[in-house]
């Protein structure tokens, strides 16, 4: 009995806050709609919430050129994602198999790491052109970084009872690994992960905003420079939503992958 | 606790490799026996942790070690399980020397240490499964020990759904589905409550019975080990010797509830109590 009525009393409680956040939104959307329209505040600076609407349904269902926009993105991100997380995990492989590589590396890799990425966007974009792989390359650098971190410190913090454990056994080294030490780091990984997708759609994006052909940064920059702020809004919502989404998915992914926890 | 009375039937069909020849019983070889001889070890800092331990045990003897907490009795087991080398003095399990990862000994630690990505069962089964038990005898002797500790219908959860007694059963499970002949168990059930350590005592002395191991229990509650044991070595305090070896004599199968109320048991207790008292006042 107790039971249900918690049910319904959170039931309730969600419903309620459901509709207090659109009508916060839908007031708040009203309220910048109208000072817009009246030039309370010029909306040269801070676009129409009606003109970000109309551009959006533009964009995406009349003449196509978002789709091509977010397409460039999302490849581009998940090329960056792919190559900067593969190698990221490759090298914490190495630096695990041979400590002396890493000694050896650590400050080096240290001082690229705290280099601000988008600094090297010129060099790359010398290096790779202006089509898509500069922005792979911007992207890719920062996610490697993060994956290997992580990635050294979940195979670092094997538990030593597991470990132990296994000696007892008479597993072997390759057992070890795979059976013990892959597991115990995947959701440190994991987390690594996720960090490194955001930060793989921040570097493509700020690759595009500096110099390309196609790509949403690449409009989000055209678009401010031609002073269409409503558009520029309408580039950010689909960052956000983009954003979210590719969090949303990474989430699922892990909680499919890590349910045990 | 009432599938544990049967076990010995359901797990009949590995039991016979872990039974020796009763007529050899007067006149085991050193093959069959486990000798520790003027053990003393000393760690790399400097700290004196054994002195002068001998130990003979004999084959299916359950022996428990007791003392106060860091009388260096976890390092005698740790030297049994080879994790590190015998500097002074000599051990020979079953005629050879110790090393970590032989398939005739099993170690149990304090901790669960279950892997928590993997269910009960997956667990249970996963020392056999290193030590490349084929699949099919290991899933089912894993099953039935799950059964035999009280966790049947729970194969398929993962550690986290456990309570602290639930996960030390499957540890158990884990230990005996190994065919090992020596089981080394360090403080298996220090971590628990005083009801659920009953219980799983009970669930120990079950198995063990059915397969008769040899088994050097480690422990500082001085209970547990009478109610257990065969032998219970009473050890001083760090460098730790041997003060008493004291023989164990009541009667098997014993029942851990029933014995609490055993004036014979007291009896033990208080002995092995004054013992443990010489040692800790000897300093």
């Amino acid at each position: 009995m107790s039971d249900v009525a918690t049910t319904r009393y959170r039931l309730a409680e969600n419903t309620i806050i459901a509709i207090s956040r659109l009508v916060f939104l839908a007031v708040f959307f009203g309220i910048w709609e109208y000072v817009s329209q009246n030039h309370i505040i010029n909306p040269i600076f801070i676009g129409t919430p009606s003109e970000i609407v109309k551009f959006l349904w533009n964009g995406l269902f009349v003449e196509f050129t978002l789709e091509r926009d977010l397409l460039w993105t999302i490849v581009s991100t998940f090329l960056a994602f792919a190559i900067g997380s593969a190698a990221g995990i490759l090298t914490s492989l190495v630096f695990i198999t041979w400590p002396a590589v890493e000694k050896f590396s650590d400050p080096l890799l240290s001082a690229l790491n705290a280099l601000p990425r988008i600094a090297l966007a010129p060099l790359f974009l010398l290096w790779f052109g202006l089509g898509i792989w500069s922005k792979v390359a911007l992207g890719a650098s920062l996610t490697y970084f993060i994956v290997l971190s992580s990635a050294v410190a979940g195979i670092r913090g094997t538990n030593s009872d597991h470990l132990t454990l296994a000696r007892t056994m008479g597993a072997s080294q390759r057992q070890t690994f795979v059976r013990i030490t892959l597991p115990n780091a995947v959701p440190t990984i994991f987390s690594g992960l996720r960090l490194g997708l955001i930060y793989a759609l921040l570097g493509v994006i700020a690759g595009e905003i500096i110099a390309a052909q196609y790509g949403l940064g690449q409009q989000l920059s055209f678009l401010a420079g031609s002073f269409q702020i409503s558009g520029v809004f309408a580039v950010l919502a689909i960052l956000a939503l983009l954003g979210t989404s590719l969090l949303w998915a990474m989430n699922k992914i892990e909680s499919r992958l890590l349910r045990w926890q | 606790m009432g599938g544990v009375a049967s076990v010995g039937e359901r797990l009949a069909p590995v039991v016979e490799m872990h039974q020796r020849p009763t007529i050899e019983k007067s006149s085991t070889a050193v093959a069959d026996k486990v000798v520790i001889q003027n053990l003393d070890h000393h760690f790399g800092n400097g700290l004196h942790a054994v002195s002068d331990f001998s130990l003979t045990i004999e084959p299916g003897e359950f022996v428990s070690i007791v003392g106060p907490s860091g009388c260096g009795k976890t390092t005698v087991l740790n030297l049994l399980a080879g994790l590190f080398p015998v500097s002074s003095g000599t051990i020979s399990i079953f005629g050879s020397s110790p090393r970590a990862g032989r398939h005739d000994v099993a170690y149990m630690l304090a901790r669960d240490s279950l892997f928590p990505w993997l269910t009960a069962a997956q667990n249970a089964e996963f020392g056999a499964e290193i030590r490349r038990m084929d699949r099919q005898s290991r899933k089912s002797r894993a099953q039935r020990l799950l059964e035999a500790v009280g966790l049947k219908g729970f194969a398929d959860s993962y550690p986290k759904a456990l309570s602290h007694g639930m996960r030390q059963r499957v540890a158990l499970a884990r230990t005996f589905c190994l065919e090992s002949q020596l089981l080394l168990m360090d403080e298996p059930f220090g971590a628990l409550d005083a009801q659920t350590k009953l219980q799983l005592e009970q669930v120990l002395l079950s198995l063990w019975t059915d397969e008769r191991r040899t088994v050097v229990f480690i422990t500082h509650d001085l209970s547990e080990a009478i109610a257990l044991s065969d032998r219970v070595i009473v050890m001083s305090a760090r460098p730790g010797r041997i003060i008493d070896d004291i023989r164990i004599d009541l009667p098997r199968p014993r029942s851990i509830s029933a014995l609490q109320k055993s004036a014979d048991y007291h009896k033990l207790y208080s002995l092995v109590w004054t013992k443990l008292e010489m040692g800790l006042n000897h300093e």
